[in-house]
């Protein structure tokens, strides 16, 4: 099994701060460890290039005013969402998403797509105990050698009755 | 059997295609694949277009993310707008959503046929009259019980608390052979047990002679005066580039896009229904998860997608199922982040997710908004929302009953309970409509079917009222909710409608 790679996105450098912030406070500590972070920009560009450009123009302004609307947080004290330091950070989506309306609705998507992004690391799922691969290997021979006349007759008669091309 | 044979992805179009054939289908999924097949054994020339790409079985692996990009629309995260929104999914792939879907297969309960009989006037619409689409449909994708060593823990727990409480369950029905339990259905079936469109009818369509260019986007439906005169659109390169113009001419359409897909290109077309009910009377089938954490390990990823129903409440138009969801799709839904989203993901392996899925009475509208295209508005009814938190209510109480020692429930701010004394007392207050979290992957109703054309935007066998040639094929034809997963019927109304074509083919010119 195996699946072609995917062309490497690119954030703007703007999008790239606010969105690293944002994964360190969303994602559980260990996103630091390693490159990980910068492995779920990487999925976050590809996920943000999977959008229709209505919804991923939404999220990318969503991530700037969530990162400009900090100065107006009181305990940032000016300072974008960026630049916070990582308890007012929490604090400030915290608050957000405590709001109940359109923008907290905003940093709930994208701290969806976010976590969503760092559990799509394989050795994180690996922490976790998920490493489907072996296993879908092993079960993938079991039904081979417990069904494989079944398979084969099963797929042959979805198509038996076909004529080859060419054939009358 | 190849499957490349008659199959045309993008790479392979350098310059504009100027097409002909006696049919044109758009879409590939449960619809558009199996009325190509159908159409394309009875001689017809058929052309099928499919925006997604082609990925064939050997290519699938477990990996959500990558899945979501290359075989969802808009990687899976569509959203209809309301109070509260609901997110949905829709494949996009060759094969279409039944790449992705559960592989559950249920005939449509005789009680919604009698009900779009006696509301909508359609006609040959009797349990009946479906019997043999139904028994094709079933024969054609290898429908039948999961084998007893691919059910998973999860399931056997969730069964378990169903018996406990003594609710009626029941296993489910499946287009497979011999599945394997990958539990990978939503990812693409890495085995091709799942007998999605994609390695059914889709082969057998291009065995009979179909052509089919995948990549490829219809913009619009094209017409002289009141007949359709076939479809004209583009490839679409990696990443969504435009690429060469695409014309096909051809007498008789198929639109079979689904319900979101296929209002939206009418609508471009400049399409209008009498009825008014083009890109309306949308349902969608809103359910909700409930996470449960049990003492034991689960592993809830080692066995099928999902093996039982339980049916006790369906006459309240309740049906409660547990789906294992992979870290990412769980992580995406949890109400945490941080430290305590860690905190929880840590106890994966002992995690059942489980939940309600609402035959809603509310209904939404697709529209074509100027610069972002279709887009999705859906009204919650109250009833609707009351049944929603019932539903959680109940599948709590079977997660409860069969060991779960706490449970989070969807609705945003909702504290951990960890009782069924805790649930009830929760519960007693009322929820916030507002604060349900909802998905949705049962969309239906767009184009809906009715022999009046005050009420309906095509007829009983889904040709377009007033627009000579073009027929919908797809869950945009049903009158409404029908309770149960759609794909069979969907398959069913196909095969049906599609023996209708070949009887009128003279007719139509093909």
């Amino acid at each position: 099994m195996t699946a072609a790679p995917e062309d490497d996105p690119r954030l703007s450098a703007v999008i790239r701060l606010a969105a690293r912030r944002f994964a360190e406070a969303v994602c559980p500590p260990e996103v630091r460890a390693g490159n990980r972070t910068e492995r779920v920009l990487r999925e976050f560009g590809l996920m943000l290039a999977a959008l229709p450009p209505a919804a991923r123009k939404a999220l990318a302004t969503a991530l700037i005013l969530l990162d400009q609307g900090a100065r107006v947080y009181p305990p940032s004290r000016g300072r974008r969402f960026a630049r916070l330091d990582d308890r007012t950070a929490e604090a400030y989506i915290r608050a957000l998403l405590g709001r109940h309306d359109a923008a907290a609705e905003m940093v709930q998507r994208l701290k969806s797509v976010v976590t969503m992004c760092y559990y799509d690391l394989p050795e994180v799922q690996r922490e976790i105990g998920y490493d489907p691969a072996p296993y879908i290997a092993a079960v993938s021979r079991r039904r081979l050698e417990t069904y494989g006349p079944q398979i084969r007759a099963g797929e042959a008669a979805a198509t038996e009755e076909l004529p080859e091309p060419g054939e009358p | 059997m190849s499957v490349r044979r008659g199959l045309t992805s993008q790479a392979e179009i350098t310059h504009e295609l100027n097409l002909e054939c006696g049919v044109v289908v758009v879409g590939s999924g449960a619809g558009g694949a199996t009325v190509a097949a159908e159409l394309a054994e009875a001689g017809v020339d058929v052309i099928v277009l499919e925006e997604g790409g082609y990925h064939p079985t050997g290519s699938f692996t477990a990996e959500t993310g990558r899945a979501l990009r290359t075989l969802y629309r808009d990687g899976g995260g569509g959203m209809a707008i309301g109070r509260p929104s609901v997110l949905f999914a829709e494949g996009r792939c060759v094969g279409g959503s039944t790449v992705v879907n559960g592989g559950m297969s249920w005939r449509t309960p005789p009680r919604v046929l009698d009900r779009w009989a006696e509301q909508e006037g359609v006609l040959a619409i009797s349990e009946e009259d479906l019997d043999p689409y139904f028994a094709r449909a079933e024969s054609l994708h290898s429908v039948g019980l999961q084998d007893p060593e691919t059910i998973g823990r999860d399931s056997e727990l969730f069964k378990a608390g169903a018996d406990a409480k003594g609710w009626n369950i029941v296993p489910n029905r499946r287009n497979q052979l011999h599945c394997a339990g990958t539990n990978s259905c939503t990812t693409g079936c890495p085995t091709g047990a799942k007998r999605s469109m994609l390695v059914t009818s889709v082969p057998r369509a291009l065995s009979l002679g179909a052509r089919l260019f995948a990549d490829c986007r219809v913009d619009r439906v094209t017409r002289s005066g009141a007949a359709v005169t076939g479809v004209t659109g583009h490839v679409v390169r990696p990443g969504g580039r435009k690429g060469p113009a695409i014309t096909v001419r051809a007498r008789t359409v198929i639109v079979a896009g689904g319900a979101i897909q296929t209002p939206s290109l009418l609508m471009r077309s400049g399409l209008r229904s009498a009825s008014g009910q083009l890109g309306r009377n949308l349902s969608l089938h809103p359910n909700a998860m409930v996470t449960a954490f049990f003492d034991e390990d689960v592993t809830g990823w080692h066995g099928v997608h999902q093996a039982f129903q339980i049916r006790e409440f369906a006459g309240e138009g309740l049906l409660l199922t547990a789906v294992n969801l992979s870290p990412t799709m769980l992580a995406g839904i949890l109400p945490a982040y941080g430290r305590e989203l860690g905190a929880l993901m840590a106890d994966y392996n002992r995690i059942v997710t489980a939940g309600p899925l609402v035959t809603d009475t509310g209904t939404g509208r697709v529209r074509n908004v100027p610069g972002v295209g279709p887009q999705v508005f859906y009204s919650l009814a109250d009833r609707d929302a009351v049944r929603v938190v019932r539903g959680v209510e109940l599948t709590a109480e079977a997660l409860f009953a069969a060991g779960a020692r706490r449970v989070l429930l969807p609705f945003a701010g909702a504290p951990e309970v960890r009782s069924p004394g805790e649930l009830r007392r929760l519960l007693a207050r009322p929820v916030s409509r507002r604060s349900l979290q909802l998905y949705s992957i049962h969309l239906m109703g767009t184009a809906r079917m009715s022999e009046d054309p005050r009420r309906g935007v095509t007829d009983s066998f889904g040709e377009f009222h007033g627009a000579g040639g073009l027929f919908v094929t797809d869950a945009s034809l049903f009158p409404g909710p029908i309770g149960i997963n759609p794909m069979e019927t969907v398959v069913a109304l196909a095969l049906r409608n599609a023996q209708r074509l070949i009887e009128r083919r003279d007719r139509l010119g093909f």
